[in-house]
């Protein structure tokens, strides 16, 4: 029965302290720092900083490290189970970086060896070794990927379609944060030394952290995942909030969804990286809302900053925490800085533990909180989980090679194919020139969608929560990084590219822009990233009053895109662009309205099957849809076609079918220009005939759907509706 | 002096991207970092990369950092100072 309690079942770690529970612990228990200089690869200049290395993984060539840090970790957390996970929520930032700063300084231009490198590909590897054919998503919102990893999973769960997650958070070290940190002059070189008085910064990591979550109580849970909050900054690309508000907020929103009160916690894992400006920001957050904060400590003394695998990792701390009664030291601490006014643990100590409060927080003010409890101690989480009735969408917005949302829909009326690539100067003509003299493509794009988008709208409501989806990310800036890197043997990294180069940028850019404080997800599965956008932003919002933009983009870089997107051939005119959806809960004024029934990875058993019953089966289907809009990704071409076949052999009805890429052309959120195509018909009322090489059709009957399929790698489905 | 002055106002327009300001309407004694020109804590960290870039001169204090990126007359000056080969 499903009592709305998420157990951890399973959990698994590799850090700089080791791999498993056992060594983990041992390490925590003396105390020790993992921090040493670099030696995963070489350097053209200087000596090495110090950094927090994994040194027990194999040394295998491939797939690539993170894959394999996460392959270890999850191994772990399954220990002891027999059926895989019913979906797999994975965090990461590096993805296959590491492998691809080698092929790309080899020259190697053979694009199968750069496959591995999207941000995606991790949690489709770990589905592939543990056999699982559920959703699989991956969130990346830099240093709290691992902590909004485990939320969505726990919002999943609660809503009762899933019964087991696999959740966590992983990076491996690379030359973009080695450098990046380092150019942002973050990277203390005397080791990392989180809360000192001396403290000059951080030390950049590697690891991994898995959990298995479950509603269904294991013989002997670990622990409970008992509530997590979310919060955006929407202060600053990099900086965190001087008076730590979005950490405030996120804490204040993990109590509240566990239903605890600050004085119900026993121990607090701080995000405490050892800069100086987070642990100064943190410690405000942490006395605003403890009149006598609980003992409390950093690890990232002893393990570095991990990056998207901390808030997993140090989940899987805090389940230590309450398992073996064990309050780790705030590693590296000599003398504390009395400006936080804070007391961090100096010692290990033994204590019973209860309820464990750990931060996470991210460039782009992306924060996130969890409360990790004693299994069965607190009362179980009231039910707030909103039912699956789909998302209201008040505006929408799209750029293609043709322009902006007119000029693509009045261009697609008229005949006319939009698939190219936009001047930079059409995608910034709403935006004031000083907010995006740093920005370069996808960041403008982002931001233009959600401005119009916003305007398009028909309710005066500001969003407070942004969901992005981007297959690359911002493919301008990590190649600009690499290269002026390259060009200048290492000694001259862009601060200001590196800054811009973490996939979730432009979401951080976009609530800085709208002040969008709530929750801020950017989400990287390849084709299937705005998708997942959507499916996070109706697992995530809550209230009524709430709305939220949706935003699904991707740039083409002429040099990186051909190299890693397996659908751009040689002959494949590049095109690039995306969609905005303003949505929220309440109905009231809404053009249309959008669910998800189907999204899963495609499987041994007969996906097609499944997909067709998730729609109603094939009667319901035949009455209910007037269009289907098909993604079908070029590399996915044959299999694609077949699922379609499929699809449409039993669905025998005469229901027009469209292609879209052939319109919006090849690039990973190619779906979110479809969306918004669906979108824009409900408004018009009008299908224009030029889609369907025939005559305009009106959708006049009240109660016909759009469907919006995405075929290939994984099945989606998206249902476009009256409201 | 001059020279460098009227240098480092196309190198800033150039590396922080001020898209509206010409060499012309650039005060090289109006407030650099917070002022209306809305640079900020990463663009001084993109000068500092590109003063040991273009003049081999490291800035790795904050103290330093907020004195020399106070104008961009002090900048020059900053740099004038401590050039590896300068004379003065």
């Amino acid at each position: 029965m499903n009592t709305g309690r998420v157990y951890i079942a399973g959990a698994g770690l590799i850090s700089p302290l080791g791999h498993g529970l056992a060594a983990t612990e041992q390490a925590l228990r003396t105390n020790r720092s993992a921090i040493r200089p670099l030696d995963l690869f070489s350097l053209l200049h200087g000596t090495p900083l110090p950094v927090g290395q994994v040194n027990t993984l194999d040394n295998a060539d491939s797939p690539p490290r993170t894959h394999r840090l996460a392959g270890n970790a999850a191994i772990q957390a399954m220990t002891g189970s027999e059926q895989p996970p019913d979906a797999i929520v994975i965090g990461t930032t590096t993805g296959g970086i590491l492998t691809t700063e080698q092929l790309l300084r080899d020259k190697v231009d053979n694009k199968d060896l750069y496959r591995q490198h999207g941000l995606g590909t991790v949690a489709e590897y770990l589905a592939e070794e543990l056999n699982c054919d559920g959703p699989v998503l991956t969130v990346s919102t830099a240093c709290s990927s691992g902590a909004v990893a485990i939320t969505l999973a726990m919002a999943m769960l609660r809503r009762g379609s899933y019964t087991r997650i696999l959740a966590g958070g992983v990076d491996s070290l690379c030359r973009l944060t080695y450098y990046g940190f380092h150019s942002l002059q973050l990277v203390d070189r005397n080791g990392c030394r989180p809360l000192d008085a001396e403290r000059r910064g951080m030390a950049v990591a590697e690891g991994a952290g898995m959990l298995l979550l479950t509603t269904e109580k294991p013989v002997h849970p670990l622990a409970e995942v008992l509530g997590a909050g979310l919060s955006c900054d929407a202060y600053h690309p990099a900086a965190p909030h001087p008076e730590g508000r979005g950490a405030l907020e996120a804490m204040q929103a993990a109590l509240a969804d566990a239903g605890l009160d600050p004085g119900d916690i026993d121990y607090i894992n701080l995000h405490g990286t050892g800069t100086p400006e987070n642990d100064l920001a943190e410690s405000k957050a942490i006395n605003n809302l403890f009149t006598d904060p609980p003992p409390l400590s950093s690890i990232k003394g002893a393990t570095g900053h991990s990056l998207a695998a901390a808030g997993a990792l140090e989940a899987v701390v805090a389940t230590l925490a309450i398992t073996k009664n064990l309050l780790p030291a705030n590693t590296g601490l000599k003398q504390v800085d009395p400006a936080l006014d804070l007391a961090p643990l100096t010692e290990p100590c033994d204590r019973s533990v209860s309820a464990v409060l750990s931060n996470s927080f991210g460039f782009g003010g992306n924060n996130g909180s969890l409360v990790i409890a004693q299994a069965d101690t607190f009362p179980p989480p009231a039910d707030r989980q909103p039912a699956d009735n789909g998302l209201a969408i008040f505006g929408y917005s799209c750029l293609t090679g043709a322009g902006g949302t007119r000029a693509t829909l009045d261009g697609l009326q008229e005949g006319k194919k939009p698939a190219g690539m936009a001047d930079l100067d059409v995608i910034a003509e709403n935006l004031p020139p000083r907010l995006i003299r740093r920005l370069k493509r996808l960041p403008q794009m982002a931001l233009s969608l959600a401005l119009s988008a916003h305007e398009s709208s028909k309710i005066p409501r500001k969003p407070s929560s942004i969901f992005m989806g981007t297959g690359w990310g911002a493919l301008s800036e990590t190649y600009d990084f690499l290269t002026r890197l390259a060009e200048t043997d290492e000694q001259f990294p862009s601060p200001t590219d590196f800054v811009c180069s973490v996939h979730n940028g432009p979401a951080g850019q976009v609530a800085l822009l709208l002040g969008a404080t709530e929750a801020n997800i950017t989400t990287s599965g390849g084709d299937y990233s705005f998708e997942q956008a959507l499916l996070s932003a109706d697992l995530l919002l809550k209230d009524r009053k709430e709305t939220a933009l949706v935003l699904g983009a991707d740039e083409t870089h002429a040099v990186f895109s051909p190299l890693l997107d397996p659908s751009i051939g040689p002959e494949t005119r590049l095109a690039d662009g995306g969609g905005g959806l303003h949505i929220g809960r309440d109905r009231e004024g809404a053009a249309c309205r959008v669910r998800i029934p189907f999204f899963r990875r495609l499987g041994a058993e007969d996906v097609i099957s499944a997909l067709i019953a998730a729609l109603g089966g094939q009667e319901r289907i035949q009455q209910k849809y007037i269009l289907v809009l098909v993604g079908i990704p070029a590399a996915m071409h044959e299999q694609g076609e077949q699922q379609l076949k499929r699809f449409l052999d039993r669905e025998t009805g005469n229901t027009p079918v469209v292609r879209y890429r052939e319109f919006t052309g090849e690039f990973a959120s190619a779906s979110a220009v479809a969306a918004v195509m669906a979108a824009s018909f409900f408004e018009t009322g009008v299908i224009p005939g030029t889609l369907l090489k025939g005559d305009d059709m009106l959708l006049a009957d009240q109660s016909k759907r759009i469907l919006v399929l995405g075929l290939g790698q994984h099945i989606s489905a998206m249902e476009f509706f009256r409201p | 002096m001059n020279e460098l002055i009227e240098e480092l106002k196309i190198t800033l327009i150039d590396i922080l991207n001020l898209p509206d300001v010409t060499p012309n309407d650039f005060d090289e004694n109006v407030q650099l970092v917070g002022g209306e020109l809305g640079i900020d804590s990463i663009d001084v960290l993109e000068m500092v990369v590109m003063v040991e870039k273009d003049y081999g001169i490291i800035i790795n204090s904050q103290e330093v950092g907020e004195k020399v990126f106070s104008s961009l007359a002090a900048l020059a000056q900053y740099i004038k100072e401590n050039q590896p080969d300068s004379s003065s």
